[in-house]
């Protein structure tokens, strides 16, 4: 297989302080993650796509697949306990492939052509990233660094990786105990891969909080219904 | 080259689109659904079907267990679905005290069960390619009308229906279109006003011929409104 794709849905949602997973809470009248999917769906070069989600969810995952016709190329596994965990699962169910895509199922605004940008470049490792418009400070309690913001980088998904290489790494962190907050990052530290960074989308959130709900509906009616209907 | 689904094909404004939209060349293929198989005998008949697949398929839209499986042999056999007409309907005026259980639940199986089940099943392959969606419901879905409360209260549904349904899938490019026909001279009205000279109003014809424009690729302002298309009466002199 040449490429395969993981959609990470294994989040619960705490910080919204709802029942549900947030891909599963309704944005613009269906549930986040099936923003994502619909997207995913017209990458028909992506031979196989798993999504991880929690144990509980994964019946309801099938079923919202299954209602859009996507059950075959797209299948759900339970995840892992953290979101590293989830990639190396769903690496595992995805068997060989040459190139990884990841991406989060609680970024509903990627577009079609970021993933096609993605997949198509030449580079082996890529990821999205934008720059950071507010001033970051390390610490804690109380002020301990300062960082230069035009060295920073707000990493975005999705992101794309040479499969061998990315499960190399995974099972050196694997057994190293070492808990990544995502890919890219652990490849450039056990293999210091070329990662190239892609001019990510400001629209391009992930909904997190509560308000990233309400911005979410602004960012629906203006960028995938074109703006005002009156 | 389109395929177009039509409910409630055997008479009325069903029949009346079906034939005016077989005179459009870029609707090739044509389901129509009713339960009276010689009903729908009669509109292919009269329908152009020089370089036309003409599909009559007689069936019970109250069956809504069987809709999806209806609609996944239409899209297997034709590889499309890009119109779909929800024109069935059904009327059994009676007062609210003498209206049974068995007239409103026919009467929303008809009405408004089977065509959100057949959109809903239609969206499944529309998605993703330009397609649209009519719905007929009536002007008595807006206005009061005693001994109606059934089928008012049932189109009603119909009119919101259409609301919800244009801002739910304009992202996948469909376009919902919702029409409420005054008194048109079809059978369904013979029941609902059957004092009525049938010549005097408008005709199913009139209508078909709004169906035909607003499913033509060239409208692409009038979806998601409620569409009053009525026949004022002749002045009298």
């Amino acid at each position: 297989m040449k490429t395969g794709m993981i959609i990470l849905a294994g989040g619960i949602g705490k910080r919204m302080n709802k029942p549900i997973p947030k891909q599963f809470l309704i944005l613009a009248g269906k549930p986040i993650i099936v923003h994502v999917l619909e997207k995913v769906e017209q990458l028909t070069d992506v031979e196989r796509v798993v999504i991880t989600c929690p144990a509980e969810f994964v019946a309801e995952t099938q079923k919202l697949l299954e209602h859009r016709n996507l059950a075959g190329r797209f299948s759900c596994i339970e995840g892992g306990e953290t979101r590293q965990e989830s990639v190396y699962k769903g690496m595992l169910e995805l068997g060989a492939c040459e190139t990884i895509v990841i991406h989060e199922a609680v970024r509903p605004f990627v577009t079609l052509a970021e993933f096609r940008v993605l997949i198509d470049s030449d580079f082996e490792n890529a990821i999205y990233g934008t720059r950071i418009p507010f001033t970051v400070l390390a610490g804690h309690e109380y002020v301990e660094d300062t960082l230069e913001r035009s060295r920073l980088v707000n990493v975005q998904l999705p992101q794309k990786f040479n499969a061998e290489k990315l499960m190399q790494a995974h099972e050196s962190a694997r057994a190293d105990g070492i808990e990544f907050t995502e890919d890219a990052s652990m490849l450039f530290h056990y293999q210091e891969a070329r990662i190239r960074i892609l001019e990510g989308s400001e629209r391009n959130i992930k909904i997190t909080e509560p308000t990233d709900l309400i911005i979410g509906e602004a960012i629906y009616n203006e960028y995938v219904l074109g703006g005002a209907q009156d | 080259m389109k395929t177009c689904i039509i409910t409630g094909a055997s008479q009325g404004i069903g029949r009346a689109a079906a034939v005016r939209l077989s005179q459009e060349p870029d609707i090739q293929n044509f389901v129509l659904l009713a339960r009276s198989a010689s009903g729908l005998e009669g509109t292919v008949s009269q329908m152009n079907r020089e370089g036309k697949n003409i599909k009559a398929l007689p069936t019970d839209l109250s069956d809504i267990d069987a809709i999806e499986p209806l609609v996944k042999s239409i899209y297997d056999e034709f590889g499309s679905i890009d119109l779909l007409l929800n024109v069935a309907g059904y009327a059994e005026p009676a007062a609210l005290l003498d209206t049974t259980n068995e007239n409103i639940r026919t009467t929303y199986f008809i009405n408004v069960f089977a065509p959100i089940v057949i959109t809903r099943e239609c969206v499944k392959y529309m998605r993703n390619h330009p397609s649209k969606i009519l719905n007929v419901a009536s002007t008595a879905g807006v206005t009061p009308r005693p001994g109606w409360l059934a089928y008012a209260s049932s189109k009603s549904a119909v009119v919101s229906m259409g609301e919800t349904l244009t801002s739910e899938l304009a992202e996948y490019g469909i376009k919902v279109y919702t029409i409420s026909p005054g008194r048109c001279a079809t059978e369904l009205r013979r029941k609902l006003a059957p004092e009525e000279d049938p010549s005097t109003i408008m005709q199913p014809e009139h209508v078909a011929d709004i169906i035909a424009t607003l499913v033509s690729d060239a409208e692409t302002c009038l979806d998601g409104q409620n569409l009053v298309v009525r026949q004022l009466p002749a002045p009298k002199r």
